[in-house]
């Protein structure tokens, strides 16, 4: 809570910086006030609060997410490199703060406890993504994007608050709680009992597709290529590693608290969708010839890992999102600062050469970056010794140790989804140490290598020794 | 009761006629003519300060915004058809099949006989009740809700800002 007050001023802040006329002091400006944000959020730690009359909910579960959050936030502005030297046509004060705005909104999202809550914060980050898919003005794919962005998340929006409208009605409350009371005493289940039952099943179902849209959970899926194709390659990563851990944290927080009770209701449906959107992000994935539209339906194929331990509800749930969240942000936004500087380096009349060609013969002038990329690869695929295969592993685990032997076909799909996943994500890999390519050296800025450094080093380190941080979660 | 018939089927007739008039500027005006029957209802539900906010806002700034984007991008010119009669036919498949489950879904509700007179409140949606709801029970999304309009304008004037140079758009 303490985060977002701190958040929200802080992005105020930021926008007046931008009045100094010193585009060197909003990076390190941006890190810390991302720093002091972290901190307040842990001064909680193993306490549970209720906020302002039961808006917002703190306890270890939404401190560790927005811990995450904090962290691939930092990480993102970190390797964002003050967004160049074009002082014509970037405005680097107003992305730091609508960036940060946008987290003010992921916090809300990973935090509410009443559905106002996660109206807003969906609202928040979304109108804030929106404008920073647009922000390359210059670009057509970028305005393409942006407005296709604005356009399906609206709709999307408006039926996910028609959804929450028709919960309130049937059950008479905002607060998840409440509505979870509601829907295990009243026997909602029965329809001859409960005429409000309808109601409640279709407010669920449209509230899903509103959170799924989110996610990007096959169906809803079709916008991502698109939209992380032609948005900036910095507000890319933000977006597959932010948007969606936020995305599945309030999933996941709504799904456990107000409706296990109707599990027979969604489970089924989402079973099908988590297959679908394996299914569909992993067979895309292979046919991409652009790095960063590869990396977006890979993004789709994350979420659908993570909504099979949404859907396995064990105790271990918890850990394993979180685990598997820390996991693929490290690996992509190290994956997402090689294309960076790779693509601007190989830039063909102006415009970045994001595919994988791109990459060829990086390995000769750049180790660094080349390797860099191959861990980030081997974690995305689930290669043992990374933190990848990890949090694959606990989310494998979470499905097999759930009674149903749904679970144990889910969790098949997976395995064998996961194998075509290793083909794409060793095209990279390939492109970088076998073909020829005539890629100058690249020069990274201190603070560039330092976040490298760290992502590849704490990618390897939860790949060897996972409990670091799973005995935290 | 016959009068919240009434409303509503001008409502439901009226939201139709947005979706189904070819001229824009028509539809925008039935949209006007929606938000009015809105607001009937929400006299009709006791929230008098509702209905004037519903009316100022909606029927007075924002449909006047949308008429004045029509203006300019001209709408009228008659644009071929972007849309293949697949798409038209899945649109109208999955559109139906959502109708016909939420008519099934409302169609076993009781109604019941209205507000109980022991227990009416009559004061209930008035100003001063909305208010202490809004501003104690509340607060925190009605300031937070702060942060999503700065958002917003900030973005706009980002993207809305001339830049030097050539126009490419």
């Amino acid at each position: 809570m303490n985060a977002i007050i701190a958040l929200s001023l802080f992005g105020i802040t930021n926008l007046f910086l931008g009045f100094l006329n010193n585009r060197k002091i909003l990076l390190p400006a941006t890190l810390l006030f991302v720093l002091i944000a972290f901190g307040l959020n842990l001064a909680d730690w193993n306490h549970e609060y209720y906020w302002f009359h039961n808006m917002l909910k703190t306890n270890n579960l939404s401190i560790n997410f927005t811990s995450i959050i904090l962290v691939a936030t930092a990480l993102v502005v970190a390797i964002s490199r003050g967004f160049g030297n074009d002082e014509e046509h970037t405005h680097p004060a107003e992305y730091y703060g609508i960036l940060l705005f946008s987290v003010v909104g992921a916090i809300m999202m990973v935090t509410f406890q009443s559905l106002f809550m996660l109206f807003v914060g969906i609202e928040i980050l979304s109108v804030a993504m929106y404008v920073l898919t647009g922000s390359d003005k210059r670009n057509l794919r970028s305005n393409e994007a942006a407005l296709k962005y604005f356009l399906m998340g609206s709709f999307a929006t408006g039926i996910m608050l028609f959804g929450i409208a028709l919960v309130y009605g049937a059950t008479g409350s905002f607060d998840i709680n409440g509505i979870g009371n509601m829907v295990n005493q009243a026997k909602l289940q029965d329809i001859m009992l409960n005429p409000y039952g309808p109601i409640l099943y279709g407010g669920i179902i449209l509230i899903f597709v509103g959170l799924l849209f989110k996610i990007s959970a096959a169906p809803f899926h079709f916008w991502t290529p698109d939209v992380y194709d032609g948005a900036p390659s910095i507000f890319t990563a933000f977006m597959s590693t932010v948007v969606k851990t936020a995305g599945v944290a309030a999933t996941y927080r709504l799904l456990s608290i107000s409706f296990p009770a109707v599990y027979g209701l969604w489970g089924n449906p989402l079973v099908y969708i988590t297959c679908l959107t394996l299914f569909i992000g992993n067979i895309t994935a292979v046919y991409q010839q652009s790095f960063k539209r590869m990396l977006a339906y890979s993004s789709i194929s994350h979420a659908g890992y993570l909504l099979i331990t949404v859907l396995a509800k064990t105790p271990t749930t918890n850990s394993s999102i979180l685990f598997y969240s820390l996991a693929y942000s490290i690996a992509t936004i190290s994956a997402f600062a090689v294309l960076m500087v790779v693509s601007e380096a190989q830039s063909k009349s102006g415009k970045p050469d994001e595919s994988f060609t791109a990459l060829n013969g990086l390995a000769t002038n750049n180790p660094f970056l080349a390797f860099v990329l191959t861990v980030s690869m081997l974690s995305l695929a689930g290669i043992p010794l990374t933190a990848g295969f990890f949090g694959k592993f606990f989310i494998f685990a979470d499905a097999f140790s759930n009674v149903s032997s749904l679970f144990k076909t889910i969790a098949v799909v997976a395995i064998l989804m996961s194998t075509v996943g290793i083909y794409y994500y060793f095209k990279p890999i390939i492109a970088a140490y076998l073909k020829k390519g005539d890629l100058e050296k690249i020069e990274l800025s201190p603070i560039y290598k330092l976040t490298l450094i760290i992502t590849t080093a704490l990618t390897i380190l939860l790949g060897i020794a996972p409990d670091l941080v799973k005995n935290i979660f | 009761m016959q009068f919240w018939y009434f409303l509503t089927a001008l409502t439901l007739i009226s939201a139709l006629m947005v979706v189904l008039s070819k001229n824009p500027i028509h539809s925008v005006l039935y949209l006007v003519f929606t938000f009015f029957c809105i607001s009937g209802h929400y006299v009709l539900l006791n929230a008098q300060f509702l209905m004037a906010v519903n009316i100022i806002v909606y029927a007075g700034a924002i449909m006047v915004l949308f008429l004045f984007v029509i203006m300019m991008l001209d709408l009228r010119r008659n644009s071929p058809d972007s849309k293949t009669n697949l798409t038209k036919l899945a649109g109208a498949v999955v559109g139906g099949t959502v109708l016909v489950i939420f008519i099934a879904a409302t169609r076993k509700i009781n109604l019941g006989t209205g507000a109980d007179n022991a227990f009416y409140n009559s004061q209930t949606g008035m100003v001063e009740n909305l208010g202490q709801i809004l501003y104690r029970n509340y607060l925190l999304p009605f300031e937070l809700v702060s942060i999503l309009f700065f958002v917003a304008m900030v973005g706009a004037v980002m993207l809305g800002k001339r830049e030097a140079g050539e126009r490419n758009f």
